[in-house]
């Protein structure tokens, strides 16, 4: 940004108006003529000044406010149907960390952030070289489909693919030849939300790689064709690396809302066969708005926010790029 | 020559057949989730015949309507979706310029905090706002649904990035023709951000569009229920009418994909530009 910018932005200084009038001799009037209280509430009331304040108000109430509550609830006995809201210290923190369920759930949630993160990426970029490549037609439309599941609506694509997944009338079993009764499997149930999870998410790492790919530096791939790297070698060792940033954006978008997943669940087994589809995120959901232990949901809550913002800061740690984001 | 000519032409058409046979099955359920909903339910559930229905009947879609009023949940949806979209890509439009092209102390503080909030899981928020949506006395009403969710840290990102592309030159000369920053905005900025504005509005329309927990939470009135919690219910009550299920969630599906079909081109135009980079 120019200096300009800033210091028209933050004085009002007399120079561009001396300007204005200057280049508009034909007898427009330059706009603020009478310094004052007019020009003082102009300052106050401005634009930027309007946008920040309104920011911070809603900030406050809509997010910093349900934070500190939800800190605070997790300290609580809460239960809104009984009415309680009663201090307890750690014991709902207690609780869940000797709950089976807890660590069960946050076992699935792992296996499934790691299984769908890898596919997405591994997929993604695959396709995306792919779909680089100078000697592939269409490429628009091909883009577009591979896209498709991505912008479509998780609730009704979970029926969709729960009918998929139907023993009876399903297509993977018939199209497989496989007989497994996927959703009410427990040891299928959950690499069959993860399948579909999968499905619906890997055009969107393809289209930011592709955009990745797009602004790649040419002469990098030339210097490297005269010193004769074959083609794994450039993509291992230039394709890959000068792709980082992107792959970074691509991991921890994806582990965030995975760490956050509940609506296939939710749509496809609720969280059964038994628990084995439980997810942190659909405990919490449980938890909270199917048995109103409010103040163990926001324990749970609690957790889920710190592992998040820890994994987040590790992945920039190792990454060693801060900037990935920005 | 004109060999290796071939064979190059050959390989891509290979891998172009290839490409399309992959793009055939990522769509393959859409497919035959459209099929299905135009067939009765006993050409669905038959073992034997072809993987796809044959689509001979609308039937389904009349039923659906008459027992559950779906077109009235596909209204409200849209109408939600819509308003919050709109809003949405206002006042990140308006705190991408902000954080974009003007100074201030703390700014960069500002943004971090902003962007951070992508962050906090909505488990965390959702039991207190419930609660405050509760005192308000806001359930049942669309209020609930759409002041709590005016921002969004995804949007002011994108159009900052977007934003910052613009040259400062012309929002100089801009204001030294005497135009405020109020009409900068408008006439230069949003003008400018067309990409950016059909990205987010894609998403932000799905995003609503799909929102299933907050729905349920605040909305109890059947008459103004939306579609995705509307959607769930039907399946609950009349689970195994596989046929209606199928119409019910074509109606679903279908609008966002012609959305997406004739803004593609600026869309991901916006998506690549905003992100990573």
């Amino acid at each position: 940004m120019s200096n300009a910018t800033m210091s028209a932005q933050w004085e009002a200084a007399p120079e561009p108006e001396a300007i204005a009038e200057s280049e508009h001799p034909k007898g427009r009037k330059p706009r603020r003529r009478n310094r004052g209280y007019a020009e003082v509430g102009a300052r106050i009331f401005s634009f930027r000044n309007i946008a920040v304040v309104l920011l911070v108000a809603y900030f406050a109430v809509f997010l910093a406010y349900p934070i500190i509550k939800a800190f605070a609830g997790s300290l609580h006995d809460w239960n809104p149907l009984v009415g309680t809201y009663e201090w307890v210290g750690f014991d709902n923190f207690r609780q869940i960390l000797t709950d089976r369920l807890f660590w069960d759930s946050m076992w699935h949630t792992a296996v499934f952030c790691t299984v769908a993160t890898v596919f997405r990426v591994v997929l993604g970029l695959g396709f995306a070289l792919l779909l680089s490549s100078r000697l592939v037609r269409f490429k628009d439309t091909l883009r577009g489909l591979f896209y498709m599941p991505t912008i479509t609506p998780l609730v009704a694509v979970s029926f969709v693919w729960m009918w998929m997944f139907d023993p009876q009338f399903g297509m993977i079993d018939r199209v497989t030849g496989l007989d497994i009764n996927w959703l009410h499997d427990p040891k299928w149930a959950l690499p069959a939300i993860i399948l579909m999870t999968i499905w619906k998410d890997f055009g969107y790492a393809t289209v930011l790689y592709l955009a990745g790919i797009m602004n790649l530096p040419s002469d990098v791939y030339e210097a490297a064709a005269i010193d004769g790297a074959n083609g794994v070698q450039t993509f291992f060792h230039i394709t890959v690396p000068l792709l980082k940033s992107t792959t970074l954006f691509i991991v921890i978008t994806s582990l965030i809302s995975y760490l956050q997943a509940y609506v296939q669940m939710l749509v496809m087994t609720d969280g059964g066969p038994g628990t084995s589809t439980y997810t942190i995120s659909y405990l919490i959901f449980d938890q909270a708005f199917q048995k109103y232990n409010f103040g163990v949901a926001s324990a749970m809550s609690v957790v889920l926010f710190l592992f998040t913002g820890v994994l987040t800061i590790i992945m920039f740690k190792v990454s060693g790029d801060t900037e990935g984001l920005s | 020559m004109n060999r290796a000519k071939t064979r190059v032409t050959v390989a891509g058409v290979i891998l172009t057949v290839l490409l399309f046979i992959a793009a055939l099955i990522t769509i393959v359920p859409f497919i035959w989730m459209l099929l299905s909903s135009f067939a009765p339910n006993s050409e669905i559930v038959k073992v034997t015949g072809g993987l796809f229905p044959a689509p001979t009947t609308v039937d389904n879609y009349v039923a659906i309507q008459e027992r559950f009023d779906f077109l009235r949940l596909f209204g409200n949806s849209l109408f939600i979706a819509i308003v919050k979209t709109v809003i949405i890509i206002y006042t990140s439009a308006v705190l991408g310029f902000v954080f974009a092209k003007m100074r201030f102390r703390g700014r960069n503080l500002l943004f971090g905090l902003v962007m951070s909030t992508m962050m906090v899981p909505w488990a965390v928020t959702i039991i207190p706002q419930y609660e405050m949506m509760t005192r308000f006395g806001w359930l049942d009403s669309y209020a609930s649904l759409i002041v709590p969710g005016m921002l969004s840290a995804f949007g002011v990102f994108l159009f900052r990035q977007s934003i910052t592309g613009i040259p400062d030159e012309l929002i100089e000369a801009a204001k030294l023709d005497g135009a405020s920053d109020f009409r900068i905005f408008h006439r230069i900025i949003l003008p400018m951000s067309r990409n950016t504005i059909a990205a987010l509005a894609i998403f932000t329309f799905l995003w609503n569009w799909e929102d299933y927990l907050w729905p349920f939470l605040m909305i109890s009135d059947e008459k103004k229920q939306l579609l995705a919690v509307g959607l769930k219910q039907f399946n609950g009550q009349y689970g195994t009418d596989y046929g209606g299920l199928f119409a019910a969630t074509s109606l679903a599906i279908v609008p966002v994909i012609i959305i997406y079909v004739i803004f593609q081109k600026q869309f991901i135009a916006g998506i690549a530009s905003g992100s990573g980079k």
